[in-house]
């Protein structure tokens, strides 16, 4: 019942729209949560009377993440294997969306973070507003970009999607749909008007749906200050073979030209978890040449692997430092970003060895070919 | 009546003239009767790891390679363009051939200021080498132009510097190189001399007073020719000329010469003119070079090998000319190598462009009102495509195999590396070109399309047949080698050792008269067949050229003489080598999906080899019955290898935007809106 709650599904004609609604938790997706997704698209995409699937959150955010805390207290108590369970099921529901056969909106209308990306970016639409506040800030955490962000942000223009994965970097509105990650720009006065309007299409054509949103949409300046600007220094710089080398092209460019969004952009990735950091360009690069299935299975062995913390338990220590404690001071290990060899670093891309009924993802056969045509083209 | 017809015409030429949509809804095909476009991946599953058989495959610096592949697909430079919902990075090819060089070195520029060249002549040892050849594979995936005009700055000007070089050298341009400050190209070949470098009619004299060497074009036929990269953007060329000291010739040596200012003009005594439009590679502007009198500094010979003092002496540590000449033509293995690899590569995006199309499209029923078959579930489909990727499976560990050692490589296996990079570039080059012709074919007409690459990679590669040595010559150096290997180990009655001659020193196999399904796939009867063929082969060769160096021809004749041996022999070494990579392979892995899937690929390998070989039946290795099993048993393999083709291409490791539009959703990429 719980669960349901925190789901909140309405039926308009052949629209549904569901909405998150952990308000005080800012959304965070949690296991029902996620089960009553899974279940509610997959059910849509049988019922031939939806055609088009609308999803947002109650209150100041769309969705800030996942429920990590409760995947930390599994890892602390030694049951790393439930937290396996919690994104088997995030990540098929990632797939589910990106490979759904008819169009999902998404109006994201506050913070969009981690697992919220995930189940927003991956499909046909995304709205964002003045109010949106976008981020994925797993390197901080002792995590990686995950939901399926390696095949998302690698396909940003240039090497923006390096940029936003590693730094942790937040976007907004107009930074969204400057680079693709949102679709459409509506003020967030317009969503009550566009999601009528919404209600009223009976088909699951994107077009029409396009058509709706081409009526509202609204087309913002990008900040003065704003990253995209920078993406000449973003290119020159995250395109690098390494973490290391990438720090280093900053750091030349800082001297350069030293502004604050360089020395910033450098501080963040200081900051962040140095094994963090080099799954997470790893991951990104491997993404970028492979499909949103593949992704998954292998940000699946990657999030197995960190949960098991062989190589590096920062992902506990992230959350100590920034959810619990919030002391704001996480003692990474390995703590230098060249005691975090290349074949630690393989080793997170491996399958999870030795390990008893530990399975790869799997990810059942899509056999839709209208998928491919409504699903997100990023 | 008249009047409707008129006005159906003004239609339908309206409809020429504005393209408008075709009329919609109540005219339009159900969806049912239309094809569709069904992904192989589908329908097909994979029987092993694809990433643990790449790993293999690729052999070294994955992540590098993926780095480079990800450089080329974010940057607007190399041509990204969208079709059937995918991204695709292909270069233009409808571009003019000037479009077409500037092009190419704009995307050279860009990897430059990208750290892909970091230390590919600065930094020494086999991991650095291994991670410069990785990226340069990868840059020949994408394109052969780009490739080869990296390819004549580093490994042709570059090395020429460096191994050809001493210190004053290398401190001079190494680093230059390495930063693109000097653009170097690398002039050997001539009008009147290509794969025989010791006859080249440029002549260097030394001015003793001048303390000067004095270059000359002394004829037509001298002039250099194919010089990659001097058409447009040298600075700097290696010329290798016959240096005449005193009056005397001591031979082909190397020197450098600056063609071109910073600015790009031509300098003062040299003409440079341009090769023009080619069947292929038209990113590299191939030019000729005419050398009047030019005057170049004493230091500018290249002297690790010889020297000419102040004083206008000549000194060598190395008395023989032939030897001397070997000398200096040792480092140009690195070209045979890379050339190998790339061809390989070039083979693996045919294939996997070919075997995915064929994995979705269909043609005929079987029954009536049955569904079309799928291509590659015709028996002759598979016959088609299958053993062209065992091959090119065997041949990329060969591949690798070469490139491990060379990067290892020491005065002592300087002649196995000769050897070996003559037989290997040969076939794998050869390989690549059957390859490609037949994947054309067997995607049909789409094969023609220029995006669709199958058809252009041909056009592309074409040249590896004949530059860094004509296949035919390299050939007949094998066999010349293996010849000389066999005297000199007869004459010193000593056994033999290297060049994987070993086995014969044993007595010879002895092959079964009967050959069953398993023995046909066993390693022990493939070595067997191989090797007894080899020695067979090189027994025959020596006694014929003996025989008609006894009736009195001198050796160099006989072995002209013996042009059909030779060939016989070469191919029979080079496909015995091949054979033991993967072998090798296969060994080092263990039991698993992987390695019995190799084991499959492996028998595909070798028993085509047989089927395709007559001088098995001609000198009687297999008998009539021997031969039509070996046939059956490639049928048979085909059946089997079938589902894992899409597995076997997919384990290429070439990202889809490296592939074509056919690879992948060919109704979308050709549909009405995307017009």
């Amino acid at each position: 019942m719980a669960s349901q709650s925190q789901v909140l599904v309405e039926v308009k004609s052949s629209v549904r729209i569901l909405t998150l609604n952990r308000p005080k938790q800012l959304n965070a997706l949690c296991f029902n949560m996620i089960s009553r997704l899974l279940q509610l698209f997959l059910a849509y995409e049988k019922d031939p009377s939806v055609k088009l699937v609308i999803l947002k959150g109650q209150g100041r955010a769309f969705c800030a993440g996942g429920d990590v805390p409760p995947v930390v207290n599994n890892i602390v108590q030694g049951k790393w294997r439930l937290g396996a369970d919690f994104f088997r099921d995030q990540y098929t529901l990632n797939y589910v969306m990106a490979t759904y056969s008819k169009p999902q909106v998404s109006i994201l209308n506050g913070i969009v973070m981690g697992a919220g990306a995930g189940v927003s970016i991956h499909g046909r639409f995304r709205i964002a507003t003045e109010n949106t506040v976008f981020a994925m800030p797993e390197t901080a955490l002792g995590l990686f970009p995950d939901v399926g962000a390696s095949y998302f942000l690698s396909r940003l223009p240039g090497y923006f999607g390096e940029y936003v994965g590693l730094t942790g970097a937040r976007l907004d509105g107009a930074e969204m749909l400057a680079c693709g990650l949102a679709t459409h720009f509506v003020l967030s006065s317009s969503l009550d008007a566009l999601e009528a309007d919404l209600c009223k299409v009976g088909t699951s054509d994107p077009s029409f749906v396009s058509t709706i949103l081409d009526a509202y949409t609204h087309h913002p300046y990008l900040k003065q200050k704003s990253a995209y600007y920078r993406l000449d220094v973003i290119d020159r710089c995250f395109s690098r073979r390494t973490v290391e080398e990438i720090i280093s092209a900053l750091e030349r460019e800082a001297t350069q030209e030293p502004d604050d969004w360089i020395l910033t952009t450098i501080r963040a990735l200081k900051k962040s978890s140095p094994s963090s950091l080099k799954i997470s360009l790893r991951s990104i690069r491997e993404g970028r040449l492979q499909g949103v299935g593949q992704c998954l299975i292998r940000e699946y062995r990657m999030v197995c692997h960190v949960m098991k913390g062989d190589l590096s338990k920062d992902l506990v220590e992230g959350c100590r430092a920034i959810l619990i404690d919030k002391d704001r001071n996480p003692k990474w290990k390995p703590k230098r970003l060249e005691d975090m060899k290349d074949n630690m670093v393989d080793q997170y891309f491996e399958r999870v060895e030795e390990e008893e009924r530990w399975e790869d993802l799997k990810l059942s056969p899509r056999n839709n070919l209208r998928a491919s045509k409504i699903a997100a083209k990023l | 009546m008249s009047d409707n017809r008129a006005l159906r015409r003004a239609h339908v030429l309206a409809n020429h003239i504005l393209q408008s949509t075709p009329p919609s809804s109540n005219l339009s095909l159900t969806r049912e009767v239309c094809l569709q476009y069904s992904p192989p991946e589908l329908n097909e599953s994979y029987g092993f790891d694809v990433k643990e058989m790449r790993k293999l495959l690729d052999g070294h610096n994955v992540v590098d390679r993926d780095w480079i592949y990800g450089l080329m697909m974010q940057s607007n430079l190399f041509n990204r363009k969208e079709r059937g919902g995918k991204i695709f990075v292909s270069p233009d090819y409808n571009q003019t051939m000037e479009q077409q060089r500037e092009i190419t070195m704009k995307r050279i520029w860009y990897l430059l200021e990208n750290g892909v060249f970091k230390g590919w002549l600065t930094e020494t040892g086999p991991e650095a080498e291994l991670r410069k050849l990785a990226l340069l594979e990868v840059c020949g995936i994408y394109d052969h132009s780009v490739s080869i005009k990296v390819g004549v700055h580093f490994f042709l000007w570059g090395n020429a510097v460096k191994f050809f070089g001493t210190k004053r050298h290398h401190e001079k341009w190494l680093k230059n190189t390495e930063d693109y400050v000097v653009k170097g190209c690398f002039a050997m070949t001539e009008l009147g001399h290509g794969s025989n470098v010791r006859g080249i009619e440029t002549v260097t004299t030394y001015d003793t007073r001048a303390e000067e060497f004095v270059i000359n074009t002394p004829c037509e036929s001298a002039q250099k020719y194919w010089i990659g990269g001097a058409a447009n953007h040298a600075t700097h060329t290696i010329v290798f000329s016959q240096l005449h000291i005193n009056g005397t010739n001591q031979g082909v040596h190397a020197f450098i010469a600056q063609i071109r200012d910073q600015d790009g003009n031509i300098c003062p005594n040299i003409r440079i003119a341009d090769c023009g439009h080619k069947i292929g590679l038209n990113g590299v502007d191939n030019g000729r070079i005419w050398f009047d009198n030019l005057r170049i500094p004493r230091e500018n010979l290249l002297n690790a090998v010889a020297d000419v003092s102040s004083d206008g002496k000549y000194v060598s540590s190395i008395k023989d000319p032939d030897q001397r000449f070997g000398a200096f033509m040792a480092p140009l293995t690195s070209g045979r190598v890379t050339i190998a690899s790339s061809a390989i590569y070039s083979a693996k995006v045919g294939l996997a462009i070919a075997i995915r199309y064929s994995l979705s499209r269909r043609a005929f029923s079987v029954t009536a009102n049955g569904p079309e078959v799928l291509l590659l579930d015709y028996p002759s489909h598979q016959r088609r495509l299958l053993p062209l990727l065992a091959k090119t499976y065997a041949m990329s560990f060969a591949a690798n195999e070469l490139k491990m050692i060379y990067v290892k490589r020491t005065p002592e296996t300087n002649k196995a590396i000769h050897v070996v990079s003559s037989g290997f570039k040969a076939v794998l080059t050869w390989h690549n070109m059957h390859t490609l012709q037949e994947c054309r074919e067997a995607v049909g007409g789409q094969g023609v399309k220029t995006e669709n690459l199958v058809g252009q990679l041909k056009g592309e590669f074409d040249v590896q047949t004949t530059f860094e040595g004509d296949n035919n010559v390299l050939m007949q150096q094998v066999s010349k080698a293996l010849f000389a290997e066999y005297v000199s180990c007869k004459k010193r009655n000593k056994p033999f050792k290297g060049l994987g001659l070993e086995h014969m020193n044993s007595p010879r196999p002895v092959l079964p008269t009967q050959l069953t399904s398993s023995t046909l796939r066993c390693s022990q009867f493939q070595t067997n067949v191989f090797c007894l063929r080899e020695r067979d082969l090189l027994e025959r060769f020596t006694s014929e050229v003996a025989q008609l160096q006894g009736r009195g021809e001198s050796r160099e004749f006989s072995f002209l003489l013996s042009h059909q041996l030779a060939e016989d022999l070469g191919k029979a070494f080079t496909e015995k080598a091949i054979l033991q990579t993967i072998l090798d392979a296969e060994a080092k892995r263990p039991a698993g999906s992987v390695k019995d899937v190799l084991g499959l690929v492996r028998s595909m390998y070798a028993l085509i080899s047989l089927e395709e070989d007559p001088s098995l039946l001609r000198y009687g290795y297999l008998s009539q019955d021997n031969v039509g099993d070996v046939r059956r048993e490639v049928s048979k393999l085909c059946g089997e290898l079938r589902p894992h083709a899409l597995a076997l291409v997919t384990s290429f490791g070439i990202p889809d935007a490296f592939l074509s539009p056919i690879a992948f959703n060919w109704v979308e990429a050709n549909a009405w809106s995307s017009v």
